[in-house]
């Protein structure tokens, strides 16, 4: 099983969590979309697989790097 | 000695040099999928279109290697890609690693010459270990072999240079390949200044060397490296493909290529992808191609600085460089990755007279403890400095925001030819939602007074403030941007002097 971390792009805020630990997604899928700049954006999923971790919560901050998200394929 | 026996024996010196490093080696990179020096040459070229330079070349160093290196480990001649005369230079990594030494790097130095003074794009096909011992070891060594040229690693830009890193990249190897207009490298290959086993003995750091100097590094973080290929025939197809865009040399207009059918259907397509809030990202590389001759899109760089998109592509059949911020990485505010990929990329195309186009949609640049570390007021002031030096014909296209600084950056004002925007712009020094936070500052100012200064703002920031001043020639529907690019485009030919630029930025470093 290979793991892929979605790594955040941007400082900013966690705006909205579209998914959930379980859930199944397919390559481009919107996981949760982040503010920063005054702007959504969403984080896509680089791959299918099934959300192992979700490490962030809405509100939470974010730096340009930080683990968002980890995909199990 | 006979005709007869001279020409047997240099059909018997023909067949030593084609042998190259022999069977065992050869057999070794076949099992791997990997391609040896000759075949990357017959599979990058025209079919039998090589004319080999130094096929006899052996070791001119050390007696005992006469025998031992066919070709002295370096390929060189020229040929045909898409019927134009090219130089290539491609390493035997089965003879002595393709380490540098006398003869080839003779060689070496008689195509880059041609290539230099007869206009022809000069190709590396990179794979070597670096310098050779015990040739290069020793004072003597040195004062022999190293330091004969002056212009062995300057770069003119002349002619294109495109490198393809093909296997271990140390040494001769590296250097041109940072010194190229191009760079693709095949998976499992490395780029680095030298070995992991060298780092490990020097400093003692244990590393792999696809850490010390692999794909992901090249492509992802230092920006080396511009597209990464699965196979060997991958990467020098993707040469090829660059080729095709580009003149033979600085004297030369871009090669001009029929329009493909239906490339005039893809811009009614743009106000679909421009999203009707101003908060929502899109993919910018869906509005250029659908702007563009259909699949004439070939970006540059791809994985590196992905807030700026930069590529080749055709308007019309003409060539075109474009430059455009991305919303979908950072909200498109360029960081300093994002800004040295733009300054290296308008430093080719003015070199290779490519009227760049620029598409903006910022926020600025993006600010932080990050950027400030990496130097980002100077990359900016790079970035303009090459951008106010390019005298190829150059066009904007503001599609909403521009802020600030980055206004200028991107075009803004005479920094383009043409300044064009569609409805949907909006320009200012900063966007609305924090104006109005500097200019309440340490007042208490109520909720409902903040947002009418906002939506005041956001009035003011729209685009007919610029139409009114002429800092904008035109405001055009989005769909209607193709064909006015195109004939601004004619507009703006060089023709006074047959389409040829200044190339005033052709001695740019480039890496910086």
């Amino acid at each position: 099983m290979a793991k892929e971390e979605l790594l955040s792009d941007v400082t900013g805020t966690v705006w909205k969590i579209e998914m959930a630990v379980g859930d199944r997604v397919e390559d481009g899928d919107v996981v949760m979309i982040l503010e920063s700049m005054k702007m959504e954006i969403p984080v896509e999923a680089t791959g299918a697989g099934v959300i192992a971790e979700l490490p962030v919560a809405a509100g939470e901050s974010v730096e340009e790097g930080d683990v968002l998200c980890v995909i199990e394929s | 000695m006979s005709l007869e026996e001279r020409m047997a024996e240099l059909r018997a010196r023909e067949e030593r040099a084609y042998a190259m490093g022999g069977e065992e080696k050869l057999s070794r990179r076949r099992a791997a999928g990997i391609l040896n020096a000759r075949e990357r040459i017959d599979h990058f070229i025209d079919p039998d279109s090589f004319i080999e330079s130094g096929l006899l070349g052996v070791s001119g160093m050390v007696e005992a290697d006469r025998e031992r290196t066919p070709g002295d480990g370096k390929l060189v001649g020229f040929a045909k890609v898409d019927g134009r005369p090219v130089a290539v230079a491609s390493n035997d990594f089965t003879v002595k690693g393709a380490s540098s030494s006398l003869t080839n790097m003779k060689k070496i130095g008689h195509v880059k010459r041609v290539a230099t003074e007869r206009g022809l794009p000069l190709i590396f096909f990179g794979e070597s270990s670096g310098a050779r011992m015990p040739d290069n070891m020793g004072s003597r060594g040195m004062g022999t072999l190293l330091g004969n040229d002056p212009t062995q690693y300057v770069r003119r830009r002349e002619t294109p240079w495109a490198s393809a890193v093909l296997g271990q990249c140390y040494g001769s190897s590296a250097w041109y390949t940072c010194l190229s207009d191009f760079t693709v490298m095949r998976k499992g290959a490395v780029l680095a200044v030298a070995s992991a086993g060298l780092a490990s003995a020097a400093i003692g750091q244990k590393v792999e060397a696809e850490d010390l100097g692999g794909w992901k590094l090249h492509s992802e973080v230092t920006g080396l490296i511009d597209h990464v290929a699965e196979t060997d025939e991958e990467a020098l197809d993707l040469i090829r493909k660059f080729l095709s865009y580009l003149p033979s040399h600085h004297k030369e207009t871009p090669p001009r290529a029929p329009v493909p059918t239906g490339s005039d259907e893809g811009a009614a397509r743009i106000p679909e992808i421009l999203p009707e809030s101003r908060r929502r990202v899109y993919d910018v590389r869906k509005i250029i191609k659908a702007m563009v001759d259909k699949d004439s899109f070939f970006e540059l760089k791809p994985r590196f600085g992905r807030t700026a998109v930069t590529g080749l592509a055709r308007l019309n059949g003409g060539v075109v460089g474009i430059v455009a911020n991305n919303p979908m990485s950072k909200a498109g505010a360029m960081d300093v990755p994002g800004c040295e990929k733009i300054t290296r990329f308008l430093v080719m195309c003015d070199s290779f007279n490519i009227p760049i186009v620029m598409l903006v949609d910022t926020p600025g640049f993006v600010i932080g403890v990050e950027g400030e570390r990496m130097k980002a007021p100077g990359k900016i002031m790079n970035f303009m400095t090459a951008l106010q030096m390019c005298t190829v014909p150059k066009l904007s296209v503001i599609m909403r925001k521009s802020y600030g600084q980055a206004y200028l950056n991107m075009g803004g004002g005479r920094n383009s030819d043409e300044v064009i925007a569609w409805p949907t712009a909006e320009v200012s020094f900063m966007d609305p939602a924090y104006s109005v936070q500097i200019v309440t500052w340490g007042r208490d100012v109520p909720e409902q007074e903040q947002e009418q200064l906002r939506q005041q703002m956001e009035l003011d920031n729209s685009v007919w403030g610029l139409a009114e001043m002429y800092a904008v020639q035109s405001v055009i529907p989005p769909e209607q941007t193709r064909q006015y690019l195109i004939n601004m485009l004619d507009v703006h030919t060089m023709r006074t002097t047959g389409g040829i630029g200044k190339h005033q930025l052709s001695s740019w470093p480039t890496t910086f």
